[in-house]
């Protein structure tokens, strides 16, 4: 019987696990790998303490910290894939994982961030990878003089144009509403490329090819025409959907799928369950915060275990 | 020990963490920078059908993208 397992390789489950190893609480740590989304970031200029740091490097350095603590913490390659309730007097939980191992623990701090969310238009599952591509820093070599779209006008739009941008031929952003949403300082650095075009008020209809792609259609929200444009990359930068599978239907979550929680410690609404990170309804998705929001839950565990509140 | 080829680009985080996970295990692998090889990145595509990148053959068996579990089995080892 654990005291407690943690779910995710993040920043939120790497500084939960930190926490949980100095205050020698029995824990697991289940995740497929370390880093979360930002290992595909080419340079992080905001993970507080470093100027700069590559997602791959960050990803080691998490990794390096929570494994320090080996074997005060047990460290699982593996996914979870259902958490329930094994007994509610003495309240216990039971962890199912892919590899198919079943353990019980008293907490479960879910922590599994959140995936990239896809278009949902015809073509797009089809042409997946032949030409449709969700990480703009692997693949953007791959686009050499070639025309290209990105979709999506956040910050992870954003650098896939700005990693697209050594390589592609044009660069056309299709941007849903009629404003840019991503940092002003990068929107300025693209607004100055020849080769880079955008289009507002643009909601991608479909993704036309045979074996590759070779155009999008999209409508013209305001002038009401659904236009297609030859390209032969599509660059989907559409943020985020939470990995909160692993407790649905028994705790709370918001119209997306984020676990509700309390933003004073960390609580789903099922008692003994937390979350932190992006797998939670917050405001805000950054590294910082959901390492911070680990340890506020982190301790707040450590209270329940000790005072059964 | 199967013949190992990796289709990389130097910018890709995946193919990064394949050739560590290679690297680790004592697996010898030859590995072609599709970014600029564009006769591997033809040779990629033909054995693939797609462009995403890590493509990885391993003694003819094609695998898109970084997953250590199936990688494993097929070298046979623990990984």
């Amino acid at each position: 019987m654990y005291d407690l397992v943690i779910v995710g390789g993040g920043p939120a489950a790497v500084a939960a696990g930190v926490y949980a190893a100095r205050k020698k609480m029995a824990t697991l740590l289940v995740a497929e790998g370390f880093g979360g989304q930002s290992i595909v970031s080419a340079d992080i200029h905001n993970w507080i303490g470093e100027k700069s740091i590559s997602g791959v490097a960050l990803a080691e350095r998490l990794e390096a910290h929570v494994r320090a603590y080996e074997p005060g913490i047990e460290i699982w390659t593996d996914r979870v894939e259902s958490v329930s309730l094994a007994s509610s007097s003495p309240r216990v939980f039971s962890v199912t994982t892919k590899k198919g191992e079943a353990v019980e623990a008293r907490a479960v701090l879910v922590a599994s961030g959140s995936r990239r969310k896809r278009l949902g238009v015809p073509g797009e599952d089809k042409l997946d990878g032949k030409g449709v591509a969700y990480c703009s820093i692997c693949d953007a070599p791959l686009f050499g003089g070639k025309d290209v779209v990105v979709v999506g006008g956040g910050n992870a739009g954003l650098e896939a144009v700005v990693d697209l941008h050594a390589y592609a031929k044009t660069i056309t952003l299709l941007q849903r509403s009629d404003a840019l949403r991503g940092d002003p300082v990068t929107q300025e650095m693209i607004g100055k490329w020849d080769n880079v075009r955008i289009i507002f008020n643009a909601a991608i209809e479909e993704i036309v090819g045979d074996s590759f792609v070779s155009s999008v259609r999209y409508k013209d929200a305001k002038a009401g025409t659904s236009n297609l444009l030859a390209v032969e990359g599509v660059f989907v930068e559409i943020g985020s959907m939470p990995n909160s599978d692993i407790v649905k239907g028994f705790v709370d979550v918001d119209e997306i799928g984020r676990i509700k929680v309390d933003p004073r410690t960390g609580r789903a609404s099922a008692l003994g369950i937390w979350a932190a990170g992006d797998v939670c309804d917050g405001l805000y998705q950054q590294n910082n915060i959901a390492a911070g929001d680990a340890v506020r839950a982190l301790l707040n565990i450590y209270s329940y275990l000790h005072s059964g509140k | 020990m199967k013949s190992v080829t990796v289709y990389s680009t130097p910018t890709c985080v995946y193919c990064k963490l394949a050739k560590d996970f290679f690297a680790k295990n004592d697996v010898a692998y030859v590995e072609h920078n599709v970014a600029d090889d564009l006769k591997a990145r033809a040779e990629m595509v033909e054995k693939s059908h797609q462009l995403g990148v890590p493509v990885i053959d391993i003694g003819g068996e094609i695998f898109v993208g970084f997953d250590k579990d199936a990688l494993s089995k097929a070298l046979g080892i623990a990984g």
